[in-house]
């Protein structure tokens, strides 16, 4: 069983991920992208080449604002917990949960881009069904949180 | 037996053609995305000229042939004109993110709706065909009027196309497959987003059409997971947010390369985004404005109701906030973010105003 967040979780996901094509779901093809995950002070880097996760790890803050970054997922932990829980819960995220309907709700947008390019935080809206794909993989994931 | 003559002369066979080759001996090789349009981008071949001359439809790379007809009246001949640096990054994206309206989307999830909801989903759907047909129409004109050596830039076009035939399909499919149908058309391709298809420069049309068009109806496809009222009409939404902002991306990586390579060209461009602004982004024009039948349809659907229209209106103003600062964002990415500090652009204030 893995904690949510940690890295231990987040390469569990990517297993999962990468191991079963039937949830690369349609729409969710081809997708080259790095970007990152902000979940309260903890932070993880993924690269997404082709139809593959290649890279999920534990990154410094540093790391996250460098130039290869193209977008970075921020959200208040528990905003992120009630995304995990509920896609625990339905297999995939339902209803509200998904990252663009959270995305929606808030006045800022919860991806943004490290240089204030919009031209790469938009890489969000271009790959959004391959990261909901694979947060929806956390559905296979035993899941505890702090 | 045949009847037809038999021939005795024996004739030489002419191979000269073989002499006539372009540059010999490549070997792209496939990259760890396989052979991409970048991986063949080689030798001569990923050559791009300032300007051609190419009238007959050769292939880049590819030997003239001097009595070649002149098939195509190529107007756009210079690469400034319509090149972005992603050209060949977006077309393979577009190839590889394909979807089917038919099997893609759950239509199982589709229940019956309260009268209110169903006309307002289906009030969008008509909109969405209609502005659809533009968005496929415009660049469809312009593919033919490029030279084929800028090829890069017209294969994504070509699937900006196949993707505006989805997006049309798949509203047109929501509208019919749920006791509703189509509404009254919205006029919508008349006024600005008509216009779209006067621009007489690739520019002009990129501008209006993929930041200034394409830029506020990927923020209404985004809504669609807030406003759809089962999976199917969320994951319709989705799949046509992500095509719709592969094709903004366009027009700002257009945009950004045309101001580092033709920087004499920026007051004429200040002026296009004056008129976008003017009207798309502003006033009735804006499908998510303040006054428009679809902005209302966007308010009910929001808010869950006719019932419940205040609600949902307070939720378009800060997805209308949204869309007011992604279109100055993109602006910004392209090169010309001056005009929302230098007092040209209007759009500041009412992007303050926007509450």
């Amino acid at each position: 069983m893995a904690r949510f967040p940690s890295e231990a979780w987040f390469k569990e996901v990517q297993e999962v991920y990468n191991s079963d094509s039937s949830l690369h779901t349609g729409g969710g093809g081809a997708c080259e992208t790095t970007a990152a995950f902000k979940v309260g002070d903890e932070c993880y880097r993924i690269v997404f080449e082709g139809h593959q996760c290649l890279e999920i790890r534990s990154a410094s803050e540093a790391e996250l604002a460098s130039p290869e970054t193209d977008f970075i997922i921020e959200m208040a932990p528990e905003l992120w917990k009630a995304m995990v829980e509920n896609i625990q819960e339905h297999g995939a995220a339902h209803d509200d949960q998904t990252l663009n309907s959270i995305d929606l709700r808030q006045d800022d947008s919860i991806a943004y881009s490290p240089e204030d390019d919009q031209a790469r935080q938009d890489l969000f809206y271009r790959f959004n069904q391959n990261f909901q794909d694979f947060f929806d993989a956390s559905s296979r994931v035993e899941t505890t949180f702090d | 037996m045949s009847e037809a003559p038999v021939r005795e002369q024996e004739h030489e066979l002419d191979t000269s053609w073989m002499d006539q080759m372009g540059e010999w001996g490549i070997k792209a090789k496939p990259g760890k995305r396989g052979l991409t349009l970048a991986e063949i981008q080689i030798g001569e071949y990923g050559e791009l000229p300032e300007t051609t001359d190419n009238m007959t439809g050769r292939p880049r790379g590819a030997t003239p042939r001097p009595e070649a007809y002149r098939v195509g009246a190529y107007g756009v001949r210079n690469l400034s004109e319509i090149w972005l640096e992603n050209a060949t990054f977006l077309y393979e994206e577009a190839l590889q993110r394909q979807w089917s309206s038919a099997t893609d989307i759950p239509w199982h999830t589709i229940e019956p709706l309260p009268d209110d909801i169903e006309e307002a989903e289906c009030l969008l759907c008509t909109f969405f065909n209609e502005v659809e047909f533009v968005a496929g129409d415009v660049p469809a004109r312009w593919i033919a009027k490029t030279s084929p050596d800028f090829f890069e830039a017209r294969h994504v076009l070509i699937a900006q196309v196949m993707d505006e035939a989805r997006h049309m399909d798949v509203f047109r499919k929501r509208a019919l497959a749920n006791g509703g149908g189509l509404m009254r058309m919205s006029g919508a391709t008349s006024g600005f987003i008509g216009s779209i298809d006067l621009a007489r420069d690739f520019t002009e049309m990129s501008t209006r059409l993929h930041i200034s068009g394409e830029g506020a109806v990927l923020t209404m496809f985004r809504m669609g997971e807030l406003m759809g009222q089962n999976d199917a009409e969320k994951r319709m939404y989705r799949l046509c947010a992500q095509d719709e902002a592969r094709h903004v991306a366009f027009g700002v990586m257009h945009l950004r390369f045309l101001c580092e390579h033709a920087p004499e060209r920026r007051p004429e461009i200040e002026c296009y985004l004056d008129e976008a602004e003017a009207q798309i982004m502003a006033g009735l024009q804006n499908p998510a404005g303040t006054q428009a039948e679809t902005s209302e349809a966007l308010a009910i659907l929001l808010g869950g109701g006719k019932a419940h229209y205040d609600e949902g209106h307070k939720m378009l103003l800060v997805i209308r906030r949204r869309q007011l600062k992604e279109y100055m964002k993109r602006v910004q990415s392209a090169g010309f973010g001056e005009r929302f500090e230098n007092g040209r652009s209007s759009i500041p204030e009412q992007y303050a105003a926007a509450y």
